[in-house]
């Protein structure tokens, strides 16, 4: 099966449009089309949300993402950065992930889901963080920002990774612009 | 650990870093996004900047709750904001800040008319956690700010008259705080309008050049009563396109001539314009700017907002105290070579050295009015009072500013070398100097 590259869209409608032309991939089930798969695994911002205990939003940022499948993503974080986040999934909060791609003029989405599940960090993992890590760099520098900046932000302690799964239940594209926010559906 | 004031996170707030919002619907489902601005507003409260209708926004009006994290762009420290909404601005001196702040955000992104503020949402601030992580000692300031303050304040103190105290401010703040730009605007005639009274680092001085009130961010500081600090370029701020509408609208403009270009920078980086406020009312603008982009932090801006309050403060006190001389004594013409037409144009009370445009308005019905008076017995020395006293002049009912005007009239006769001057010959006092034979001409037109 070969895949129609997507052309690298810049509006929410793009986004639906590049939604729709893959919507062939699909079988009535939630699925990342590969556009979206790529731009989770390219150097994006990664940003998670969840509901405390208390019942108040929280959110962390997350060092690289791993698609382990079209319906499966292994998001990898700072365990003590993101700890308040992690303690509320393992309280079972439901779960909102936003990608960003830094070097796609702001092309973003969001997967939500009723829950997701922490794991350890694993050796393959570690490959992944640094390689989109410097791919973010890349993406940030090109719009101006300094390397000790774009690196500032991502520092990430290698020893102190966790994992979060996620099987995204619903997408939403969050380019900026009219239409922002809409659903992407099966 | 003592706990975190959120004053001492302002760095955390330039936006240098895009924040991270997040909120929950009423079923908890959270919602994450980056937002462009969380701006300080007091010990208390935040504003983040309100965009698109979207999920965040119908989350906030749900359940009136978020979670924001912001960064340190110099220490990389970061910190969760646990807040609770209060309510929605769409006008006055916070939105403007935020409005201009951001539209220099999006212009560096390059989503000039993507990016546009709606509202400013202002948050009660629950709590404030530092995210776990690495974070780098400060840098040592390159110049104290506070000593820089000082030292331009003590340097306005040291002069004795308006003129030397608008030239000081200017020069003082490139030499102290290394800022390559800097001028002070004056509003005039209570017609809601600004006019260049002491310039500095530009090719040209733009002395008389006129912004309106709301024009740029120096007219919105100037509504607003509120500093503006854009820290990127932007295309939406500029100057020049609004003043000569206002000026056609009301008649004032008949044609090209009558406008002296403003002299700001074509790609400033850095930008703030600060209001000089005599209690309520806005008295003038302190502006300054650089090419270089994120110039000036909060730091700078609390500096600055020191210096201007001083400065309003100096022109408060040195035109108070502006003794009223008596009128001088008619002494005869000295002697002149050459020749001049003068011509004023009574509609806009704009004045023309041959084909040359001068001044108008205020300053335009003074010169016209000194050399009359000149022309008609020969009197060359002249008070301000006489000036304040004078109905033809038309001037506002508090003339505060008749002495910025003079100074004004004496910077563009002498920047055109014009064969006339103003010079001052003491306190409340100064001299026509006409150096050349000059025929008046009053324009009917």
């Amino acid at each position: 099966m070969t895949f129609r590259t997507a052309a690298r869209p810049t509006t929410p409608e793009a986004d639906i449009r590049a939604w729709t032309d893959q919507s062939a991939l699909r079988s009535g089930r939630v699925m990342l089309t590969p556009d979206l798969i790529a731009l989770a695994q390219c150097g994006a911002t990664i940003l998670l949300a969840a509901r405390t205990a208390e019942g108040r939003p929280i959110s962390a940022a997350a060092a690289a993402c791993r698609a382990l499948s079209p319906t499966r993503l292994r998001i990898i974080m700072s365990r003590g950065a993101g700890k308040p986040v992690i303690d509320a999934l393992q309280a079972g909060s439901r779960v909102a992930v936003t990608f960003t791609g830094s070097n796609q003029h702001h092309r973003a989405f969001q997967v939500k889901a009723e829950r997701a599940v922490i794991t350890p960090a694993r050796p393959e993992d570690m490959p992944e963080i640094e390689r989109q890590g410097l791919l973010f760099c890349e993406g940030l520098a090109e719009i101006g920002f300094t390397k000790e900046l774009a690196a500032g932000w991502l520092f990430a302690d290698t020893e102190d990774m966790i994992a979060v799964e996620v099987e995204p239940e619903r997408i939403f594209t969050q380019t900026p612009g009219p239409g922002a926010g809409a659903e992407l559906r099966p | 650990m003592t706990a975190l004031s959120l004053e001492s996170l302002r760095s955390a707030m330039e936006g240098v870093y895009a924040s991270i919002m997040a909120t929950l619907d009423e079923e908890g489902m959270p919602n994450v996004s980056m937002i462009s601005q969380v701006h300080y507003v007091d010990p208390q409260h935040v504003a983040l900047s309100y965009q698109f209708f979207n999920k965040t926004r119908a989350n906030l009006m749900a359940t009136r709750m978020a979670a924001v994290q912001i960064a340190d762009p110099e220490t990389f420290a970061q910190y969760r904001l646990d807040l609770d909404y209060i309510e929605t601005r769409t006008e006055g001196p916070i939105f403007e800040t935020m409005k201009a702040k951001l539209a220099g955000i999006a212009s560096h992104h390059g989503m000039d008319g993507v990016f546009r503020l709606l509202g400013a949402d202002i948050f009660s601030v629950r709590s404030i956690e530092p995210v776990a992580g690495h974070a780098i000692p400060p840098r040592p300031v390159p110049r104290p700010l506070l000593a820089a303050t000082r030292a331009t304040c003590a340097a306005m103190d040291a002069c004795t008259d308006l003129d030397d105290l608008l030239d000081a401010a200017v020069v003082t703040l490139h030499d102290r705080f290394d800022i390559s730009n800097t001028m002070v605007l004056m509003v005039g005639d209570g017609a809601r309008r600004l006019f260049t009274v002491a310039s500095h680092g530009y090719p040209r001085s733009g002395i008389g050049s006129e912004v309106a009130f709301g024009e740029g961010i120096i007219g919105v500081a100037a509504r607003e009563g509120v500093p503006i600090r854009i820290c990127h370029m932007t295309s939406d701020y500029g100057y020049g396109a609004s003043i000569s509408e206002t000026a056609r609208a009301a008649g004032l403009v008949a044609g090209p001539g009558r406008q002296i270009p403003f002299p700001g920078l074509t790609e400033p980086g850095s930008q703030i314009a600060l209001p000089l406020m005599s209690g309520t009312d806005c008295i003038g603008v302190l502006f300054a700017e650089t090419p270089e982009p994120m110039r000036f932090d909060f730091e700078m801006e609390d500096a600055l907002a020191t210096c201007a309050a001083h400065l309003a403060l100096r022109i408060a006190l040195l035109q108070r105290d502006e003794p009223e001389a008596d009128d001088p004594e008619d002494t005869a013409p000295p002697p002149v070579s050459g020749g001049g037409a003068l011509r004023f144009h009574p509609l806009d009370q704009s004045v023309f050295l041959d084909n040359d445009y001068l001044i108008k308005g205020v300053a335009g019905a003074i010169l016209w009015r000194l050399a009359r008076q000149h022309a008609e017995t020969g009197r060359t020395d002249f008070t301000t009072r006489e000036l304040r006293l004078d109905g033809s002049l038309r001037l506002p009912a508090h003339a505060e500013n008749l002495d910025a005007r003079l100074i004004l009239l004496r910077k563009r006769l002498e920047e055109r070398n014009a064969c006339l001057r103003i010079d001052k010959t003491g306190r409340g006092r100064f001299r026509l100097n006409v150096l050349c034979g000059l025929t008046l001409v009053e324009i009917t037109d």
